[in-house]
């Protein structure tokens, strides 16, 4: 197993630990996972070797207001393909004041299931 | 100095710090607590922080920073703290009162004590001395977050980053986001100073290469930016001759560094440690000034913003007792940086005390450590902790259980 070559080296970002994992991909085509030390390790190192997760932040302005932006954020990751075409969305919304935070600005933006919220409250 | 009005707590700085220092404050059971900002409107740099990965000690999820902020606003606005922004503290006297010119004039305030959460600044290009001429197009890394994220500005084309802090590799991912071509990122050590988890999502993410043991050595350009001279360094960290090349670009971001603001804890009097920057203080928080507290980026800097507000949520615990009159019997027992630790944080301890927590941070990245607390006379070992690595981005803790009756060392031994 352990001569098979390294597809990928990685620190696991769940909690603060940050275990180092390795990735390999053994004869039958498994992914084995090494160097960490809980069992979320297994799932994450996976994940993020076949279909990488993101979640993106960015401002927008506010139309109506004084203070002029507001921050806004997905609801959750989404596959890391989807930002460019998601920044795309957003970069066409012109809400207008008060925005709450946690507000929807766009519910499943493209189908991912994920909304984007407003993440500052501007009146 | 006549006063003209007392308050029991008086915590300087809105932040991610300040706002935890004036609900610690008032959770310890302190009447009068006043919370002042330099700034329009409170929540500190966090307002500026628009990516998530805050609150994921706090409050057990990942928000962004204005989400952060405001919901410990939230939880400031509804005790009775008089907070004032727009509000600049001027001085303060090492009797603890405070020179505030704000929007309705100059006056003088007396404090119980002083909670000093200022934050810190970013270093630099004259800090840092790079060579060449003075076009526009150079920013801090921080006034280019706040000119994109707050103020809607495109700031330019084609970047280039030097030095790989957090907020620098935060803003090449946000410029990439902006159309901006960044380039790439030079580090001059041969580790990112960033978080991993930085390097990852923010340049590996959108192929932004990282050079490590590599600077900046020219600025070139009349009006703007027109280019930069990257070199790489030898161990001394000294440009190599015949190693460099000219990147084009209009802009320049620098992520070198941050330093806190301790000019006001100066003018009190406060006794600063040149490892950290910040006052040296004792398990409560409190530095040589008897009364005046200091937390968060000011005392030291922090990777993550709770950690910055739990030593606020502390540091006005401990300001809220001593206004109402506790007076423990002084730090005496010191600690120190031993090998390979650039400091521990507290750096002073009332002898007697057990369960002290101590904030280390490694001088550079080590594998397969133990870091050992020592007796420095006994040679005792009070706590000893195995970690895979460490790295000099990241603080860690460390736990000393038993009383402490004489000076201590931490070590890290590969």
């Amino acid at each position: 197993m352990s001569d098979c070559p390294v597809l990928d080296r990685l620190t696991c970002v769940l909690c603060p630990v940050g275990c180092e994992l390795q990735v390999r991909k053994d004869e039958s085509g498994e992914l084995d996972v090494q160097g960490n030390r809980c069992d979320k390790g297994l799932p994450f190192a996976v994940e993020e070797i076949l279909h990488p997760k993101r979640n993106l932040a960015t401002s927008i302005p506010v139309r109506g207001t004084a203070s002029k932006m507001v921050s806004v954020r997905l609801s959750g990751p989404v596959p890391r393909e989807m930002i460019f075409p998601i920044l795309a969305e957003i970069a066409r919304l012109r809400p207008e004041a008060p925005v709450r935070r946690g507000q929807v600005l766009i519910a499943d933006v493209l189908g991912t299931g994920v909304d984007v919220i407003a993440t500052r409250t501007v009146v | 100095m006549e006063a003209n009005e007392t308050h029991d707590v008086v915590v300087i700085g809105g932040g991610p710090a300040g706002l935890a220092a004036a609900l610690g404050a008032r959770r310890a059971g302190a009447g009068k607590v006043l919370l002042v900002e330099r700034d329009r409107t409170l929540g500190g740099i966090l307002n500026q922080c628009v990516h998530d990965g805050f609150g994921l000690f706090l409050y057990n999820e990942a928000i962004s920073g204005p989400e952060y902020a405001e919901r410990l606003i939230d939880d400031v606005v509804r005790e009775p703290i008089k907070v004032e922004t727009g509000a600049m503290v001027l001085d303060i006297t090492p009797d603890r009162v405070l020179r505030i010119n704000s929007r309705s004039g100059y006056r003088l305030v007396r404090a119980g004590a002083v909670v000093l959460a200022m934050g810190c600044r970013e270093r630099t290009r004259e800090m840092i001395e790079i060579p060449g001429t003075r076009p526009a197009g150079v920013f801090t890394a921080g006034s280019a977050q706040n000119l994109v994220n707050l103020q809607n500005l495109r700031i330019g084309n084609e970047a280039v980053i030097l030095g790989s802090g957090d907020i620098g590799l935060i803003m090449a991912r946000r410029l990439v986001f902006e159309g901006v071509a960044v380039k790439g990122v030079f580090e001059i050590l041969s580790w990112a100073s960033g978080l991993e988890r930085n390097v990852r999502q923010c340049l590996m993410d959108f192929g932004i290469p990282l050079e490590l043991r590599s600077t900046v050595v020219e600025i070139r350009g009349r009006d703007r930016v027109e280019s930069v001279v990257v070199a790489k360094v030898d161990d001394k960290l000294m440009p190599i001759p015949g190693s460099e090349s000219v990147i084009p670009c209009d802009t320049l971001l620098l992520s070198v560094g941050l330093i806190p603001e301790n000019e006001l804890s100066k003018r009190a009097g406060v006794a600063l440690s040149p490892f950290t920057g910040g006052a040296v203080v004792d398990e409560r928080f409190m530095t040589s000034v008897s009364g005046v507290f200091s937390c968060g980026n000011v005392l030291h800097i922090h990777d993550v913003a709770d950690w910055a507000s739990f030593e606020g949520f502390a540091a006005g615990e401990s300001a809220a007792r001593y206004a109402a009159g506790e007076r423990p019997a002084g730090a005496t027992v010191r600690i120190t940086a031993g090998p390979n630790v650039k400091y521990a944080l507290p750096q002073l301890v009332t002898a007697g005390t057990a369960g002290v927590e101590w904030n280390f941070r490694v001088g550079r990245p080590l594998r397969n450590v133990q870091v050992v607390v020592k007796g420095k006379a006994t040679e005792k070992v009070y706590a000893r902790k195995k970690f895979g690595r460490l790295l000099p981005t990241e603080l860690q803790k460390i736990k000393v259980r038993p009383a402490v009756e004489e000076d201590l060392e931490v070590s890290c031994h590969e």
